[in-house]
């Protein structure tokens, strides 16, 4: 392709990995075997398979992108990667989305077709420059939107950058991580590959601390109740990892005197179908949940603290799915306010005294409609809660987006361009900074560590957990 | 006024205007033969009200980070596109109503706003030109869209007099530019205005159904959580 010549970045030449892809072949793996998980294939004809698929993803908004970018640059300025690498063209949002749309211009342009010189339509030439179109949609970008809402056009630009993606995963042209994931949401519902034991497992035990922590041994993480208020669904993060949001999450509900419970199975709430850009796995993983709720007859679907998993479940879930919404659904800060304003909980927000700072998850501010609602939240249960500058939708990613966090090949672009972020979180001076996003946790966490700032993250439910007033006792839980 | 300026200024744009017209309407139908993408979840706020903040986004250059922090950019938007408007309306006004370019304001004001949008217009060629990124995503259709926008406006600025009776030269070219723009803008970046409303509408309507769109500026929760 053409920017060959222009080449400066050390991430566009990375080769593409295959050795999961060859042990899930080895092992026969069942999503493989029926077609739902793709493999790389060096002897297909990938870029005419590529071509084909194109057309059939192709919808009005996003040939509207396609045709509408005028190549002003406007949104040079909004991404993180062009800021922190400004002498290289490659970092800008306008060059990655061009790298489809000269595709796109070839076969579906009238000039591009006819005099495709004029315009830059072009075709891919072989598996290598595939491979480095994985590196531009993947390696440089993570989705995050802040481009697409600085468009003067209105040209969704992360949305072409995932309309990339679907097409490469369709042809096993992955990154290694993503792959891997994928593979695990396929085999077992959730993308930490957590067996169903672990699962109950780590509920039993949050169920024993929570009781130990409130010393109420009624307290419950109900499993598989009919008719609740409403059915509580989690990032898989929260059962491998770091079980604390979801004790936390009991005790609230628990207090509040709520009707809830979590399901056996559809309780992931994350779909890396958003990031691969697989609709099918998209479908597969919000229709899981959807009709868990519908089965277990849950009046509304609440979902924890999670960026792409709100986004995914709110709404692009049903789309992937063609799942008309049958049952309305929330985020947990939602619910959080509710509980508050209707004094079902009582905060006290003294607890919570170190200067606080909030980190707006892209999916929630961009994608979603959850910018206030943190907010609200964070002035009731702290006392110095301080801005961060830009915030809500204008924002910098957590730099953990679009799956990244997935795909350590890029990791050392990822924490060079995350001096935007560093230096957005020390001009706070806040010691936490809190945000509503397990992928924001670790990619700020990232960035912490990297940039050596003395602050920690925290998710709101810790903080409301924190400033949580036992209603007899009158002590922090 | 010579026969040939009179075809040229009349039957000839005639002709051009429903050669671009026939083509965008084409171009719609192509467009409109993509299935669009379907929305089937409750929502937030509401499509129509995302649809106008979106499309009125170009006049609110304080709704976008972009243009906020690059007023200068933005100023030039401005100009640029007005002399658009001007240069198509110099078209028209000097076949049909060529009365309006008798007054010496009207025609004053039209040499200034062209005159500045060719300044621009040479600006962002050089931006262009100049800038590694600009240069990289650049393509020739951009550098000649943009010379040949200056070059329109240029010309403009000596056709609004509308003074044949001295030369006609400057009219000559003015309407030769235009025909040729009727005729190549379809094919062209230039054509970005036909796409503008579709763009900005797919996005309005999905961000104003999410609640994302207008855009929140602090205090505000949704209806039920106050």
């Amino acid at each position: 392709m053409n920017e060959k010549a222009i080449d400066i970045s050390d991430v566009m030449n990375l080769p593409l990995d295959t050795k999961e892809q060859d042990k899930a072949v080895e092992e026969n793996v069942p999503s493989i075997k029926e077609g739902k998980l793709k493999t790389y294939n060096p002897k297909g004809d990938n870029v005419k398979r590529l071509l084909g698929m194109l057309k059939t993803k192709l919808n009005r908004q996003v040939v509207g992108s396609m045709v509408g970018c005028v190549h002003c640059g406007m949104c040079t300025d909004s991404c993180h990667y062009a800021l922190a690498r400004p002498d290289d063209p490659t970092m800008t949002p306008v060059y990655k989305a061009d790298q489809i749309r000269k595709i796109f211009k070839k076969h579906f342009d009238w000039t591009g077709r006819i005099v495709p010189w004029w315009v830059h339509a072009e075709d891919p030439e072989n598996d290598e420059d595939l491979n480095r179109l994985k590196n531009i949609v993947f390696g440089t970008c993570t989705a995050c939107r802040r481009c697409t809402l600085n468009c003067p056009m209105g040209v969704d630009t992360a949305t072409l950058v995932r309309l990339s993606r679907s097409l490469l995963t369709e042809l096993g042209i992955v990154p290694e991580g993503v792959f891997v994931v994928s593979k695990d949401q396929w085999e077992t519902g959730n993308q930490m590959g957590v067996s169903e034991e672990d699962y109950l497992d780590t509920i039993e035990w949050m169920e024993e601390e929570s009781q130990d922590e409130l010393e109420d041994p009624t307290l419950k993480i109900p499993l598989d109740r009919e008719d609740c208020d409403f059915m509580y669904t989690v990032n898989p993060r929260e059962i491998k990892y770091d079980p604390r949001p979801l004790g936390a999450a009991a005790k609230i509900f628990h207090l509040a005197g709520e009707s809830w419970t979590m399901p056996t199975w559809g309780w992931d709430m994350t779909n890396f179908g958003l990031f691969s850009g697989d609709d099918t796995l998209g479908a597969f993983v919000a229709s899981n949940l959807y009709e868990a709720a519908r089965k277990l007859r849950a009046r509304r679907i609440v979902i924890s603290e999670c960026g792409h998993g709100y986004r995914a479940s709110r709404w692009e879930g049903y789309n992937w799915a063609k799942n008309k919404q049958d049952i309305p659904s929330e985020s947990i800060l939602v619910t959080l306010i509710r509980y508050i304003n209707e004094g079902r909980i009582t905060v006290d927000p003294s607890k919570n005294s170190l200067p606080i700072t909030f980190h707006d998850s892209c999916n929630l501010a961009r994608s979603g409609d959850l910018t206030e609602e943190p907010r609200w939240l964070l002035k009731h249960i702290c006392t110095d809660f301080r801005e961060m500058y830009p915030n809500r939708a204008d924002n910098f990613c957590c730099t953990g987006g679009g799956g990244a966090l997935s795909m350590v090949e890029y990791k050392p672009l990822r924490m060079e361009v995350g001096k935007v972020k560093a230096d957005q979180l020390a001009a706070t001076g806040a010691k936490i900074v809190c945000t509503s996003c397990h992928n924001c946790v670790d990619g700020l966490t990232d960035v912490i560590k990297h940039y050596k700032l003395d602050m920690q993250v925290v998710q709101i439910l810790e903080l409301v957990e924190n400033a949580l007033v036992l209603p007899e006792k009158q002590e922090t839980v | 006024m010579s026969e040939f300026l009179r075809i040229l200024e009349n039957e000839v744009q005639i002709v051009a205007l429903s050669f671009m017209g026939t083509v965008y309407i084409i171009r719609l139908a192509w467009m409109f033969h993509f299935k669009a993408g379907q929305e089937v979840t409750m929502s937030v706020g509401d499509s129509k009200t995302g649809v106008a903040y979106s499309m009125m986004n170009v006049v609110m250059p304080w709704a976008m980070e972009s243009a906020r922090k690059n007023w200068s950019f933005y100023i030039q938007f401005v100009i640029f596109h007005l002399g658009v408007i001007l240069g198509i309306a110099a078209t028209f006004i000097i076949p049909y109503w060529p009365w309006l370019f008798e007054i010496t304001a009207i025609v004053v004001i039209f040499q200034a706003v062209l005159a500045a949008a060719a300044v621009v217009g040479v600006i962002r060629f050089v931006r262009r030109v100049v800038s590694p990124v600009m240069r990289v995503i650049s393509t020739p259709d951009d550098y000649f869209s943009l010379v040949v926008m200056t070059l329109f406006f240029a010309s403009g600025v000596f056709a609004v007099p509308n003074t044949y009776e001295v030369s006609e030269m400057p009219l000559v070219v003015f309407f030769i530019m235009t025909t040729f723009f009727l005729v190549y803008v379809p094919f062209s970046k230039i054509s970005h205005y036909l796409y503008y409303p579709f763009t900005r509408y797919f996005l309005g309507k999905t961000m104003g159904h999410r609640g994302v769109f207008p855009r929140k500026r602090g205090g505000e929760l949704p209806a039920g959580l106050e």
